[in-house]
């Protein structure tokens, strides 16, 4: 069932927010760091490549009770990084032993890039891709998916990650099964 | 679930904490980003790329210097080190070129980067390629071409492809 709305939700209060930023290019970071501030963002964590990346989340792991240290909420992420790369990134969230870390979502973040690269990015486990032309729109709505639409995890030989289908397939015309689904089951379960 | 492989397939719905945390309830309708807030954002943006045709110029000046020191040197962890440097200034191009409209510059910034690392190349080839690379980036960008599709752009990406596949 549609529900029509007549008002537009309140705003989302980002200040409870930690977002990992990852990215190389000092001119990207300051743009990208910028514009979360501008959104409110609470905690806006910054390093160069997958390897800094991974000694951050690391440590916010092991001190996550400590009421100094922050848990981070979203990972955004470039993808070729010259001391470790977004992809070696990805891996080893979606590889960690804490369910708190391998769920975590992940923003691909690229400029010029290739579909090659977010689909590459995708089978590794990332949530959503943000790319070219970049905007504040655009940011927006990443953040936005990953807090309103989680996708399910799914766990299948050599694919750890987000589910990659979109949507889920509806069959058009008309149906031509023998058998409902609940049929099948009742069915199964006399078997 | 089992796949043809009969493996395991496993599906994690997991309870929406990030919604929660947001301060919403879980299955709330979906939320926004206050329109000021990415008005002010993109403002930002427009701002940091006024800068950029000056970051552009100032990192195509160090490409130069590079390439000249690097140009002739012997196999050598000297020539690595400023091939390295080349390779992430060639990078930052590509970030920024793309970022505020450059897209010619970013395009060769990009296949730049690619081939400044492909050391089975042999000295006299690379040394044509990085050097089509470099002009073409220098005509792009003091031409100001920025659409990487308009003919001048494919002329230019012809001239480059020549000396890529002529001498790869």
């Amino acid at each position: 069932m549609n529900v029509t709305y007549h008002e537009p939700p309140p705003p989302y209060d980002l200040s409870n927010l930690t977002v990992l930023l990852v990215e190389d290019s000092e001119y990207m970071m300051s743009l990208m760091s910028s514009m979360l501030k501008a959104f409110s963002v609470g905690d806006i964590l910054t390093c160069k490549n997958a390897n800094e990346a991974i000694g951050i989340l690391t440590i916010t792991q092991a001190r996550k009770k400590s009421r100094f240290v922050t848990d981070v909420d979203i990972i955004v992420t470039d993808w070729l990084m010259p001391g470790g790369s977004g992809e070696e990134l990805i891996d080893w969230v979606r590889a960690h032993e804490d369910d708190a870390l391998r769920f975590l979502p992940i923003i691909l973040m690229s400029a010029y890039t290739t579909e090659k690269v977010i689909a590459m990015a995708r089978d590794h486990g990332a949530n959503e891709s943000l790319v070219k032309p970049l905007s504040a729109k655009s940011l927006a709505a990443r953040i936005c998916m990953v807090i309103d639409n989680p996708r399910p995890f799914i766990q299948a030989p050599g694919f750890f990650g987000p589910d990659r289908r979109r949507q889920e397939m509806v069959p058009s015309g008309e149906d031509r099964r023998k058998m409902r689904t609940e049929q099948i089951r009742e069915h199964n379960e006399k078997l | 679930m089992k796949n043809s492989d009969e493996e395991e397939v496993q599906v994690f719905k997991r309870l929406n904490r990030m919604k929660i945390k947001m301060g919403r309830e879980k299955d709330a309708r979906p939320g926004r980003i206050d329109e000021k807030a990415i008005e002010e954002a993109d403002a930002m943006l427009v701002a940091l790329c006024a800068e950029c045709p000056n970051a552009i110029g100032g990192y195509l000046s160090e490409l130069s210097k590079n390439w000249e020191e690097m140009r002739d040197l012997p196999e050598s962890s000297e020539r690595q080190n400023i091939s390295d440097v080349m390779f992430t200034t060639a990078h930052e191009i590509k970030d920024i070129g793309s970022m505020c409209g450059y897209d010619l510059t970013a395009y060769f910034a990009e296949s730049l980067r690619d081939y400044i690392q492909h050391t089975e190349l042999n000295m006299d080839a690379q040394r044509v390629i990085i050097q089509a690379h470099l002009d073409a980036m220098q005509v792009a960008f003091k031409e100001n071409i920025k659409d990487d599709e308009s003919p001048l752009a494919e002329e230019l990406k012809k001239v480059v492809k020549i000396a890529i596949e002529k001498y790869r």
